[in-house]
């Protein structure tokens, strides 16, 4: 694969029009910085999607456009086929975001937080106490359920942070390094349930620097440098276009150090 | 909360359940862990109110006994205190409002929930009347008994209270746009951005100041009427202040109908401007937030290596590390729009005040009060420094908490952070306040004497107010709380308050008592007992702030990060 012509010519992926994530042809800058340029991608319904990049490569801006925290400068951003906004409710009612510093409340318990997402996503009671029984114990956090969230440990937090952006069961599953202040035990049922969500038609997208384990879960991969999409596919695609029979952390470092030229 | 987990209507009802829910487990915490220091702030809220009565109750008792008082400035008094805090408020309503929307987590992790722009806006404009507000609220109560006192009416006292509250949402309305319009089109450069608010209060304060304080040989009474006269302009028949006056001039008056009907013209208002920023920050949310994020993620160099270079050499009395951090302290208050947006109004109200030092002296130069007029100077100086202290300085502890581990394992005692802290807000502060001693000294043409025990007992006075601000910072620290304002408003925050102005109270005693042994001395020279007074006061102030920043450091050296 030519990769100096992905540094000219942004690379395209095709955009489905039924994908549960789909970005057209867009752009974003921060006055004079280009954050993102000429993104074309999308994630089709029962995917997991894993965005690699180097620092600063333009995947937290990418995240914020997709769950709306941001515009597009230029193209368009559509979950579910729905637009996204600050006033996308309809897409955002299909989504949930995890950012890479889990937001609690404080002076809430852990309990009375996900009470309070299920109810502004409108979950019946017997439906939000169904789901909630199932991820207290997968996620083993009943233990310090009831204690105000500022007395959390990072990992504690992240737990009920993925506890309720699955609680309402979303469509598209939106995170950023999702396996931070986990223990291995809670890695592995993490992505157990990223790869249950999305057999179950759910999609999973998925900003990590941790190489293996997008290396172990993620259909497709899609790695960003310097705002541009530089490669795009399962890991064979990508051996593929490395021309190189290697590890998911040799074949990125081998991109983004050819695409930084 | 959520025990009848029906789908809810609105979801703002479903924000402010939460909001309630979080207020509750506060104060439940606050009972169950820490009884004491709840009775304790309760307590000082307490003497703090009852104070403020006391002296509102004498003001206006004094005001009463004179005829030009009574008939022309209680009225007038009214106008200009609401237009005062119409400004303040929208200002201070402005920043609450910038930082809830633009700079919190909360509002990200809101806005990526299926929730509208008009329930976020709404919610963080509730909480930013709340949080503005509640202070002159608890001035306010106070001010409504001794006027409700002064009346003898009970329904005055109903009245004022409406009168206040439906004034209230006016400034914050304002304040919602103004914050909004700073995110959507202030410059994206910290710096620019400073400079562009300094000049413009500059030019405000100018406006007023030349408006207001122009000064005369004229006698005392023909200057309060002039003085009277040229602030006519806040009794624009358009302007919230002037509705609220005139309402509560009526009632006072028990002209209930039309009182009445001026409430109704606040409220209405209060509403309708409520409705018009809430739903204009609302519609154009997108934009602000879209140019708020950029500023901060632009990653373009806020200083040029230049600036940089000089804040390191502000402190180049200190060892290096201890310059380090001070720089380093220097920087990130300048970079916070937060702070220094306060700061640069704190600055101009003390521009205001020497701005008005002339016509102090123009104007009571003739009434035997040549010597007292520096003393009052040097006491409003005092109290000015104590309430920078007390917002700015005491947080610099605190502010530390996200970074303790890093403090923790740096290779020097922990304690010298706090002498590094200490040399920072000396540095600062002691600008300040010997330029603007410098100045009045200078304005008020005081003797050679007196202006050194001015400027020594201003020494002193930093001293102490900076050592009570780090040294209770240290002791009594808040780590968790990244909002400078919210760690001077607490526990903390008020100890030293209280701690400050008491010193600063004690102070001025000794000073107040030499002053007045000599105002009747030749060319008022202090004779022994005076200077040992000022003496005194100068050691004790400089010796209790030493005393309580070393207990910091102490305390500071034993904390387990």
């Amino acid at each position: 694969m030519d990769l100096q012509r992905h540094r000219r010519e942004p690379l395209v992926t095709d955009v489905a029009a039924d994908g549960a994530i789909t970005l057209a042809g867009v752009r974003k800058s921060y006055g004079r910085k280009v954050a993102v340029e000429s993104l074309t991608l999308a994630v089709p319904r029962g995917e997991l999607f894993a965005f690699l990049g180097p620092n600063g490569a333009g995947k937290t801006t990418t995240i914020k456009l997709i769950v709306g925290l941001l515009q597009p400068d230029q193209g368009q951003v559509r979950v579910c086929g729905h637009p996204i906004g600050s006033n996308g409710l309809a897409a955002k009612a299909r989504l949930a975001y995890v950012p890479d510093q889990p937001f609690l409340y404080d002076k809430l318990t852990g309990r009375e937080f996900l009470f309070f997402v299920a109810e502004m996503y409108g979950l019946p009671r017997e439906r939000r106490d169904r789901i909630l029984d199932t991820l207290i114990r997968r996620l083993d956090i009943a233990e310090f359920l009831d204690r105000l969230t500022e007395s959390y440990s990072h990992g504690m937090k992240q737990k009920v942070v993925l506890a309720a952006a699955l609680l309402h069961e979303p469509a598209v599953l939106v995170i950023d390094e999702p396996m931070v202040g986990l223990d291995p035990r809670s890695i592995r049922t993490v992505k157990s349930l990223f790869v249950e969500h999305c057999r179950g038609g759910g999609t999973v997208f998925m900003s990590t620097h941790t190489l293996d384990i997008a290396e172990a879960v993620a259909d497709r991969i899609g790695i960003i440098n310097h705002g541009r999409l530089i490669a795009f596919g399962t890991l064979g695609e990508l051996r593929r276009q490395a021309e190189r029979e290697h590890s998911l952390e040799e074949i990125f470092l081998q991109l983004t150090e050819e695409a930084d030229g | 909360m959520a025990d009848a987990a029906e789908p809810v209507r609105t979801h703002l009802a479903l924000l402010l359940r939460v909001k309630v829910r979080s207020l509750r487990n506060r104060v439940y915490q606050a009972v169950d862990e820490a009884p004491l220091r709840l009775f304790a702030t309760v307590a000082l809220v307490a003497v703090i109110w009852f104070g403020l009565f006391k002296l509102f109750d004498s003001v206006f008792l004094q005001l009463s006994r004179t005829p030009l008082e009574a008939t022309v400035a209680i009225p007038l008094v009214f106008n200009v205190f609401f237009a005062a805090m119409l400004v303040l408020l929208a200002l201070s309503n402005a920043i609450i409002s910038y930082g809830a929307l633009f700079g919190r987590e909360e509002s990200a992790y809101l806005l990526s929930a299926p929730l509208t722009p008009l329930d976020v806006v709404t919610l963080k404009y509730l909480e930013s009347l709340i949080m503005a507000s509640w202070s002159l609220v608890l001035l306010g109560v106070p001010w409504m008994l001794a006027m409700a006192r002064l009346t003898d009416d009970s329904l005055f006292y109903v009245l004022f209270l409406a009168f206040f509250l439906g004034f209230l949402p006016i400034p914050a309305a304002a304040g919602l746009l103004l914050g909004w319009a700073a995110a959507r089109w202030f410059p994206r450069t910290a710096l620019r951005g400073v400079w562009l608010t300094v000049g413009a209060l500059a030019a405000v304060c100018l406006f007023l100041g030349a408006r207001a304080f122009q000064f005369s040989d004229e006698g005392a009474s023909n200057w309060l009427r002039s003085f009277y006269a040229r602030m006519s302009f806040v009794e624009f028949a358009f302007l919230p202040n002037q509705w609220v006056a005139a309402g509560i001039a009526n009632a006072q008056q028990h002209r209930y109908f039309e009182s009445g009907l001026y409430l109704g013209v606040t409220v209405a208002n209060a509403l309708f401007f409520s409705w018009l920023a809430v739903t204009v920050v609302a519609r154009c949310f997108d934009r602000a937030l879209d140019h708020a994020t950029a500023g901060r993620s632009a990653g373009r160099r806020t200083a040029s290596p230049p600036s940089q270079g000089i804040s390191g050499r502000v402190f180049f009395y200190l060892p290096l590390p201890l310059r380090l951090i001070a720089a380093k302290d220097l920087r990130t208050f300048v970079r916070d729009p937060l702070q220094w947006s306060q700061l640069v109004i704190l600055f101009s109200l003390l521009g205001l005040y020497l701005a008005n030092v002339p016509a102090l002296k123009v104007q009571f130069g003739s009434l035997g009060w040549s010597t007292l007029i520096p003393f009052l100077n040097l006491a409003a100086i005092g109290f000015l420094l104590a309430t920078f202290t007390c917002r700015f300085v005491f947080p610099l502890v605190s502010l530390e908490g996200r970074q303790l581990w890093l403090v923790g394992v740096l290779p020097l005692a922990r304690g010298d952070l706090l002498y590094a802290k200490f040399a920072f807000a000396m540095t600062v502060t002691l600008t300040v306040a010997l330029a603007s001693m410098g100045l009045a000294i200078f304005i008020l043409e005081l003797s050679a004497s007196w202006a050194m025990i001015h400027l020594a007992v201003t020494v002193a006075i930093c001293i102490g107010l900076c050592g009570f601000a780090l040294g209770i910072g240290a002791r009594l620290p808040m780590f968790g709380e990244p909002n400078a304002a919210r760690i001077a408003n607490g526990f903390g925050g008020t100890t030293n308050l209280l701690a400050s102005v008491g010193l600063v109270a004690a102070v001025l005693t000794a000073i107040g008592a030499a002053t007045w042994r000599t105002r009747y001395l030749p060319d008022a020279v202090p004779d022994p007992i005076s200077l040992w007074l000022c003496l005194t006061a100068v050691l004790v102030s400089a010796a209790a702030g030493l005393a309580a920043l070393r207990a910091g450091a102490r305390h500071f050296n034993q904390i387990e990060v």
